[in-house]
């Protein structure tokens, strides 16, 4: 939504400035001060909805009013077009499901989804345009917090003195609200205050957002986490090390934990559920779908370091007696759930390893031909105890990204991707550098 | 996940539990016995005798009361101590507590750097190699470490406490007086005694404990369900920090105070015990004094640094680079520079600096505990956590009397005239 305010009629004002400014009805008596401000979202942006104002200095109560009540907002008072004794005060503050600037913005963390990190709102910067308030920027400066402090007027000019193009000055450091997430949860319930839209979020990659999540406190992650859909949930959670995960499990309860277990690619989970006891592991496929949970059984019967540990049983399989045209049919199919479309494996009927080809291969085939025409001249595979060192050495010899795994019999077990045995290889190395370190 | 639970029921399990949550507590709890508080205990014993010893008793209540509350906090919101003061009282109130608190963990940084001055001294060290060693060895520990493995070194540092215990052994006091003694609340209405009372309990509560222990809880996650576990770790660290000054104060009372040997500070002590109670008994005073005063010298700029950083939205934390969180290693760093240059000044008066971290504590405690009742109670953030009417009223007492303790020392060390 655009907004379409005339200029020469706002102003920019800051939520500190309004802060104590004196309320009066529309017989201009005083009926207390500025306290709170509710928004609502309008677009990108968000508006004020209410006005919540602050009476009585020692034992305070609040009111909240409609803003369409609101008939004038100046820096030195703001004016409602309704008479003050129609009011209701409380004292307690009751908007428990609607962001407010006060509890949820103001001085608590956020997310800035452009720099993608977690930031502390110091202020908040406020379009004012005929008498409604847009949440324009929010402050994140050392400038915000002096400008609370009430020293502006006096470091301000000293800091010109010193130097008269100071970043301090000429550049705040405001952040455009569209950017911003809120992270309101009501702490207790560990409820989301307002469903905020998390679009922005999902723009963020998945490795950036679990990096996001880690400078948040663990309340914060959670309600964070919770928005999130299912595909980024259990990206973030293959992300995460062990004990993160388990912590996180923990946390979200057993529905969502199994949702995500269900979500997550079959080598993740069973390095995941390699990590548990065997008792928690019997508990956590007992719940799972059946079909996931057979596949996973026999997986985590595989050493952790060894190819069938390492495999992940998504891949693409054909029959040897398919066409090339109904090969590529299959492809389509299963490309949403398979690891990789590259490379596409051949087998019989009873999944015996006969061969494999590369979608290259099939493209520019015959559709009408048998797949057996496109295969490879070879295909290079491993046995299920392989270690991750043969694995590695085989797909550095042949230069292949992607290796079948067979048991005993020659039947096609599942495949191994470059990226699990990377990671593997960088975590050796890793250790070896830093035991030379250590030394 | 609930099922998961069923399995844990052995005892053996307890125990892994309760290790795996074991930390927080307990180290917090052993700073406390840093340079000024061996300086309170050993003066105490000498110049009082057994006749202070019944105050660890309340000291111990007390402890566990405010400790408990920092955690639960910690475990409920998931949230340090300045991030909630930040979050529920704005920037002003932060940035007075926070600015406070570095004045007066900069007066315990030197207090610290003070007691390893003084114990070069007593190992015949130059005190200048020895404090720069020091300086260096703090900061490249938390800088070039990770949380786990430094918290691994402060637990190991808490074992060497028992120095102390050991040196209480071998003057081989009177254990039935000490203990009719201890069960035996006294008091003597003269100056130097109350005075000498505020210090035990005041050394013990710090405002910087509060943030230290919150932030520790906090960043190792310890959750709801694990809380129990951890309450013991809270109350076994009130013990031991106790149980060690105990015996500082037996040590000294047994030997100085029975040949009227006047002592101002934790080295004279040292000196004092070589002819009465031994070498053994001098070198493991003298070592014990070391490892404390390093102990809390490498654990008070930290959590000055993590604090402030916290409470004020900058970046913080010892997994990112001077870039990412410039403002952290800035304070970190400056305050350990500061904390021991100040030190490396000759004829600096250590008392002096001593007394200007106490009185600056005591300003802080009270305005500290109140936020902390007030964040407790709110029932917002805390949920079915608030604390019960019988658990407020204990911590208010505890407060209020806190807040007169201190402000009562503060009366006597603007007054030091008094003393004498």
């Amino acid at each position: 939504m655009v907004l379409s305010y005339p200029k020469t009629d706002s102003m920019f004002i800051f939520f500190s400035e309004l802060q104590g400014v004196r309320v009066t009805d529309k017989e201009n008596n005083a009926i207390g001060i500025f306290y709170d401000m509710i928004i609502e979202p309008i677009g990108k942006y968000a508006r004020s909805k209410a006005l919540i104002v602050e009476s009585g200095s020692w034992r305070k109560s609040y009111a909240s009013v409609e803003w369409a009540r609101v008939s004038e907002v100046t820096e030195n008072g703001i004016r409602l077009d309704l008479s003050g004794s129609g009011l209701n005060f409380s004292a307690v503050l009751n908007h428990k499901s609607e962001l407010s600037l006060r509890q949820d913005i103001l001085d608590q963390q956020v997310v800035d989804t452009n720099n993608q990190n977690v930031i502390r709102v110091n202020d908040i910067h406020l379009l004012l345009a005929d008498r409604d308030l847009v949440v324009a920027h929010v402050d994140i400066g050392l400038k915000g917090i002096v400008r609370r402090l009430g020293f502006e007027a006096f470091i301000d000019p000293v800091v010109k003195l010193f130097n008269k193009n100071s970043d301090y000055i000429y550049k705040p450091r405001l952040i455009s609200w569209k950017h911003i997430q809120p992270l309101s949860i009501n702490p207790v319930s560990m409820t989301v205050k307002v469903d905020v839209s998390s679009k922005q979020l999902l723009d963020i990659p998945a490795a950036d957002l679990s990096e996001i999540m880690l400078d948040l406190s663990p309340k914060h992650r959670l309600a964070l986490f919770k928005t999130l859909d299912i595909t980024t949930k259990s990206q973030i959670f293959s992300l995460l090390d062990v004990k993160e995960q388990k912590s996180l499990l923990e946390d979200i309860g057993q529905n969502e934990s199994v949702e995500i277990l269900n979500h997550l690619p079959t080598d993740e989970a069973v390095d995941f559920l390699g990590e548990l006891p065997k008792a928690a592991v019997h508990n956590v496929l007992g719940l799972m779908e059946s079909k996931n949970a057979k596949m996973l059984s026999t997986l985590l019967g595989y050493a952790g370091e060894s190819a069938g540990g390492l495999m992940t049983t998504e891949y693409i399989a054909v029959s040897e007696t398919a066409t090339i045209e109904e090969t590529l049919r299959i492809i389509k199919e299963k490309t949403l759930k398979a690891e990789t479309i590259q490379n596409i494996y051949i087998v019989d009927q009873e999944n015996h390893l006969k061969g494999s080809t590369v979608l290259r291969r099939l493209i520019i085939a015959d559709p009408l031909d048998s797949v057996m025409k496109a295969a490879l001249k070879k295909t290079v595979s491993i046995h299920v105890t392989d270690e991750v060192k043969k694995i590695a050495l085989l797909m550095d010899k042949y230069k292949i990204y992607t290796i079948p795994v067979v048991d005993t019999l020659g039947v096609l077990a599942g495949i191994i991707t470059i990226d699990d045995i990377f990671s593997r290889l960088v975590t050796i190395a890793w250790r070896r550098t830093r035991k030379k370190k250590q030394l | 996940m609930s099922k998961l639970k069923d399995i844990i029921n052995s005892r053996w399990r307890q125990i892994l539990l309760f290790l795996s949550v074991m930390g927080p507590g307990i180290i917090t709890a052993n700073v406390d016995n840093d340079a000024g508080g061996i300086t309170t205990y050993s003066v105490a014993g000498a110049h009082f005798g057994f006749s202070l010893l019944w105050s660890f008793i309340p000291t111990i209540v007390v402890l566990i009361v405010i400790q408990e509350m920092a955690s639960r906090m910690a475990v409920v919101t998931g949230k340090g101590l300045a991030d909630l003061i930040r979050e529920e009282f704005g920037v002003k109130v932060t940035f007075y507590s926070m600015f406070v608190l570095v004045l007066a963990n900069i007066g315990n940084v030197m207090a610290e750097f003070a007691g390893i001055a003084a114990s070069a001294d007593l190992f015949g060290i130059n005190r200048p190699v020895l404090i720069i060693a020091c300086a260096f060895f703090v900061w490249w520990l938390v800088v070039k470490g990770n949380y786990k493995s430094v918290e691994k070194v402060f637990l190991g540092a808490c074992v060497f406490y028992v120095s102390y215990i050991i040196s209480g052994f071998i003057t081989k006091p009177d254990w039935a007086l000490i203990s009719a003694e201890t069960l035996r609340p006294q008091f003597h209405f003269k100056g130097v005694y109350l005075v000498m009372l505020v210090g035990i309990i005041g050394t013990t509560i710090a405002p910087w404990m509060q943030f230290y222990q919150q932030a520790s809880v906090v960043e190792k996650g310890i959750k709801l369900k694990e809380y129990a576990y951890h309450r013991l770790d809270i109350i076994i660290g009130a013990f031991v920090v106790n149980i060690v000054a105990f015996f500082i104060v037996v040590v000294c009372a047994d030997t100085l105070f029975k040949h009227g040997v006047r002592i101002e500070t934790a080295k004279d002590a040292a000196l004092a015990l070589k002819p009465l109670a031994g070498e053994y008994c001098y070198l493991l005073f003298a070592f014990g004094l070391f490892n404390a005063s390093l102990f809390a010298a490498s654990i008070l700029p930290l959590s000055t640094a993590y604090s402030v950083c916290e409470g004020m939205g900058w970046e913080l934390g010892v997994n990112k680079s001077f870039k990412e969180a410039p403002q952290f290693y800035s304070l970190y760093t400056g305050i350990i520079i500061f904390g021991a240059a100040f030190i490396l000044i000759p004829k600096i008066p250590l008392v002096k600096i001593m007394l200007f971290s106490q009185v600056a504590n005591g300003v802080l405690l009270p305005f500290i505990l109140i936020l902390m009742l007030r964040l407790i109670n709110n029932k917002r953030l805390m949920g079915d956590f608030v604390n019960s009417k019988v658990y407020n009223f204990i911590a208010w007492l505890t407060v209020v009397i806190m807040i007169l303790l201190s402000l009562f020392l503060l009366f006597f060390a603007l007054r030091p005239n008094f003393m004498n």
